[in-house]
């Protein structure tokens, strides 16, 4: 142990030049929102962090570079893309001397702080959806989530996987319900375009409303009169999801009886529970990039008790992984230079370890910095938790779906 | 001449101020301050649009995100769709920031005050759902790796600073140019009573037009630049409330009506917030939003018109020194050739004029003549009519029957403003004084309507107040005269374009007796002059002295005319004034 630490020594102050020692803590940055109208999801992000920087400190720090600390360092991306501009230069002035960092939850924003990070050569993770952030040709950026158009081309295919693994007949028929905003719109595009041709899936009741939505009654009542196999129920407001859901409770289409579809974190979060309550919420199924596997419930569960929170999501755990895989590239390239931890990011090509924080489990990054086949889970409501039912290696439970 | 020397004193101070900006940016390499100092010119020049419509003007609008948004979203979909250089996309964002001014202003200005204000609001929520759904919720400018500069981008920070100060210097100095204009004055005389604006011959509707045409075109332009400094468009950031609000925030902060004031605001909050934020965002996030706006608070209630003034005022800036008046020749009195009258001619025929407020007969076929060169009194009790014929005479109210003629020219259905051009000066029973204005720039107000040039208008305004005896305090801020001085102040303003008739709402009202007795041979000596007076007066004790012939009105009636002493001794004058009861006396 002491040997391979005295030449790990000896490789670092080989590698720079013996000039400088190496630094006794490694700076990692996080920008979320910290205040303003996404300050839930930033805090989620921070704790997550948090939780790995101690995690990884209480283990002896970095051992490449001689038990090195990791510090993190927190901006605040406030409400808009001004502010989170804002948060990346005041970082990036304050600390050159950040290795890589991660954030800022919302897709504009992200958009906006990279426009710094990649000015300043720093390697950038996140875990916004939106296609233009490694469509931009920039080098230092690493999308560690399935694209928006990814996760609507992945939807379809799994759920109809998921429903035949859990011994029930190919669903032939959809309906849906959303209301017209950016998100289901666009999720929703794909699926008219070709999605639902390619999957042999007929869609016989689309229901589109302007929200709020006054009444669910007549769409659900179509819904009743049509009996489609599954629903895909994706309106944006919480309100209109609970308005919604209680029309089919009504209509005893309820607890699983009719599979419910949606996408997005925005269905598995404490507060949807809170507002729309337990039982409305049994058997709701929704698609996203990252959630908590079985591989890693072990992190989860720690997070819950720490932080005091009922589950835990997709912020936490993308951005635990983020920092432990920063840590891990740094470990393999024995430096916490920018440069070089971009250089074993773009390099990277893991399995296992720390790769099971995210979907699919494997980090390998394409050219632009989107990763390789990233993944999407589907997530079940069941007694009241969020957990995820499908792809099987990643499971903590059987999906429940209606066999007829 | 006092505006000449405030005009060069303020283009020093720009100068000053460009030169120490530019010495900041020098002394400072931190990037973080640098983006700083590049986006507090981008909120100053927002905040100067802002100011040159809604500070001048007076017509607050909520909704200045909407032609910043355009600016930037024309930029940015050209650079993206069309491959064209922001080099080129601002100037064209402007276009677009300027006509949206056009079509949004022309409706827009039907409504007034909070209606108007409210209708504002409208405009960027309605394009910020626009956008969102045309699909723009997210666009991103991409980096250009060559022929970076001409896609406006720089590798330097301070190449965007210089673009941004340059950009808010020019709409200091557009503000500026305004400010010591007609322009700028006759937004200012809306401001402050826009039917009283309309009184003194401004064209009220053209000059809100112009405004909100010019303040969209510098909001788009700043729009534009704001783009290509976060290289992320998204509808919330540009036409969200925030944006709107933050317009007014730095102007109302700095100080309304000056184009000091945004750039007074932006410089102190922008940074302030941002400070904040760095120092105390992490440890409670949200906190720099709660000091923030009790700063805003504060100032506003220790300083309500906004900082600019309120030191302006502690150390009494911007007071002019008293100069000797220019002397004026007596043609430059008169009233000019092409409306000269002879002694005697009939100036205004007022035939049978009715007004009708839904069941109330406010008017009821006034019938009346004035000569030329004579001082007519309307009197009545109140209640009898008296203002609402003079706003039926000066075209704010068409007369439901009957007809007006001045000098043989039909009035009828004439705006307040041509009636003033053709030769009729008007008072208010309330003076509608602009108090942040001297006495001078008060009057040159009205003078504009009849000068071909602002240096004429100037001349003018000189004279008219050496006319009634103010040049001693004619560099004096309005908001610090007597009631006798702002009654001659208006006064001045009303005979500045040397009218031919002149209409005076009580003019009387609020001075004492002393004062009254000083006012009357200003007006005597203005007779004299060339000038015809009409007064609206109810103290019927003043006017017999005063006047030459003596309309009387009660209930919108006219039930007595002639010379002051056969009127006063009319039974029927005498019952309207104190009943029937001492009609009777009087008669015995």
């Amino acid at each position: 142990m002491k040997r391979s630490i005295l030449l790990s020594l000896a490789a670092g102050v080989l590698l720079s030049g013996g000039a400088m020692a190496q630094p006794k803590e490694v700076k990692i940055g996080l920008i979320a929102p910290l205040s303003g109208p996404w300050a839930r999801q930033g805090e989620l992000m921070r704790k997550g962090a948090e939780l790995a920087v101690d995690d990884i400190n209480g283990s002896g720090g970095i051992q490449g570079l001689g038990g090195a600390k990791i510090r993190l360092i927190v901006g605040d991306a406030g409400e808009n893309a001004e502010k989170a501009k804002n948060a990346a230069q005041r970082l990036l002035s304050e600390h050159p001397d950040l290795s890589a960092g991660t954030g800022a939850w919302l897709s504009s924003f992200t958009l906006a702080i990279t426009e710094v990070t990649e000015r300043a050569k720093l390697p950038w993770l996140t875990l916004s959806y939106s296609e233009q952030i490694t469509a931009r040709g920039f080098k230092y950026v690493f999308q560690t989530s399935a694209t928006a158009a990814d996760q609507a081309q992945k939807t379809l295919p799994i759920i109809i996987k998921a429903a035949q693994a859990a011994g029930a007949a190919k669903p032939k028929t959809m309906g849906v319900i959303s209301d017209n905003t950016a998100s289901p719109v666009n999720f929703m595009k794909f699926m008219r375009e070709k999605g639902l041709q390619e999957n042999g899936v007929e869609l016989v009741v689309d229901e589109v409303f302007t929200p709020p939505l006054a009444d669910a009654t007549p769409p659900v009542q179509k819904v009743r009169q049509r009996r489609p196999d599954m629903m895909l129920v994706y309106p944006t407001g919480t309100a209109d999801v609970k308005l919604v859901l209680e029309k089919f409770k009504e209509f005893n289409l309820d607890k699983g009886r009719l599979p419910m579809f949606g996408n997005g974190a925005q269905f598995g979060t404490p507060e949807i529970l809170n507002a729309v309550g337990k039982d409305l919420l049994e058997g709701f199924i929704f698609s996203l990039a990252n959630w908590p596997t079985k591989e890693t419930e072990a992190m989860a569960k720690r997070f819950m008790v720490r932080f005091n929170e009922p589950f835990v999501g997709q912020d936490p755990v993308s951005t635990y992984g983020d920092v432990q895989l920063v840590k891990a590239v740094i470990e393999k390239m024995k430096s916490a230079e920018a440069e070089k931890v971009a250089e074993g990011l773009r390099a990277i090509d893991l399995k296992g370890g720390v790769a099971a924080f995210y979907a699919g489990g494997k980090v390998k990054f394409e050219d632009n910095g989107r990763r390789a086949d990233a993944g999407i889970y589907l997530v079940q409501w069941q007694n009241g938790v969020p957990v995820t039912v499908y792809p099987p290696e990643a499971a903590q439970a059987k999906i429940n779906w209606p066999k007829k | 001449m006092g505006d000449r020397q405030s005009l060069n004193r303020s283009l020093t101070a720009i100068g000053v101020f460009v030169v120490v900006y530019v010495l900041v940016v020098l002394l400072i390499d931190n990037s973080y301050y640098r983006l700083m100092l590049t986006l507090v010119p981008i909120w100053a020049t927002l905040g100067l649009a802002w100011n040159l419509f809604s500070g001048y003007s007076g017509l607050v609008s909520f909704g200045h995100a909407s032609f910043f948004g355009l600016g930037a979203y024309t930029a940015t979909l050209l650079q993206i769709h069309f491959d064209v250089t922001f080099w080129f996309g601002i100037p064209c964002g402007m276009l677009v920031g300027g006509l949206a001014g056009l079509v949004i202003g022309w409706p827009t200005f039907r409504l007034q005050g909070v209606y108007f204000a409210l209708a504002m609001l409208a405009y960027p929520l309605a394009f910020l759902y626009l956008f969102e759904w045309l699909g723009y919720q997210e666009v991103s400018l991409p980096m250009k790796r060559e022929n970076a500069a001409y896609y406006m981008q720089f590798d330097d920070q301070r190449a965007y600073i210089a673009l941004t100060l340059g950009l808010m210097t020019t709409a200091m100095l557009i503000s500026l140019f305004v400010e010591h204009s007609r322009f700028g004055l006759s937004l200012v005389a809306i401001k402050q009573n826009e039917l009283a604006a309309e009184g003194v011959g401004i064209d009220t509707k053209r000059w809100k037009l112009l405004a909100i045409v010019l303040s969209g075109t510098i909001a788009a332009a700043a729009g534009g630049l704001y783009a290509k400094v976060l290289l992320v468009v998204t509808p919330p950031t540009v036409f969200g409330m925030i944006t709107s609000a933050q317009a007014l925030i730095v102007t109302l902060f700095g100080g309304v009506g000056t184009f000091w004031g945004p750039v007074i605001g932006a410089g102190f909050l922008i940074p302030l917030a941002e400070i904040l934020h760095g120092e105390f965002g992490h440890i409670l996030p949200g906190i720099q939003g709660v000091t923030f706006g009790i700063a805003i608070v504060i100032v506003i209630m220790l300083a309500p018109e906004g900082v600019f003034w309120k030191v302006r005022d502690r150390f009494r800036l911007g007071e002019g020194k008293a100069e000797p008046a220019p002397g004026f020749t007596a043609a430059e009195l008169a009233p000019p050739p092409d409306r000269a009258v002879t002694s005697g001619q009939t100036v205004l025929d007022v035939g049978g004029v009715s007004k009708r407020f839904g069941g109330l007969l406010a008017l009821n076929q006034v019938t009346f003549q004035v000569k030329a060169g004579e001082i007519l009194g309307i009197i009545g009790p109140n209640g009898a009519g008296k203002t609402t014929l003079f706003n039926v005479l000066n075209g704010y109210y068409p007369p439901s029957e009957g007809g007006v003629r001045f000098l043989e020219q039909d009035l009828l259905g004439l705006k307040p403003n041509r009636v003033c051009r053709l030769g009729i000066g008007r008072t208010f029973q309330i003076v509608r004084a602009f108090p942040r204005l001297n006495v001078l720039q008060n009057v040159v107000v009205g003078a504009f309507v009849r000068a071909e040039n602002d240096r004429a208008a100037r001349r003018m305004a000189e004279a008219a107040v050496a006319r009634v005896g103010l040049g001693g305090s004619r560099l004096k801020q309005a908001g610090g005269l007597t009631t006798k001085e702002l009654r001659l102040m208006e006064l001045a303003r009303a005979i500045a374009p040397r009218p031919t008739l002149l209409l005076l709402d009580e003019p009387l009202a609020g001075l004492g007796h002393e004062e009254v007795e000083e006012l009357f041979p200003i007006l005597q000596r203005l007779r004299a002059e060339g000038i015809t007076i009409v007064i609206i007066e109810h103290t019927m004790q003043a006017m017999v002295r005063l006047v030459d012939r003596m309309v009387v009105l009660d209930h919108g009636m006219v039930i007595a005319q002639g010379a002051p002493a056969a009127v006063t001794r009319d039974p029927a004058v005498i019952e309207a004034y104190l009943g029937k009861k001492w009609a009777a006396h009087a008669q015995n």
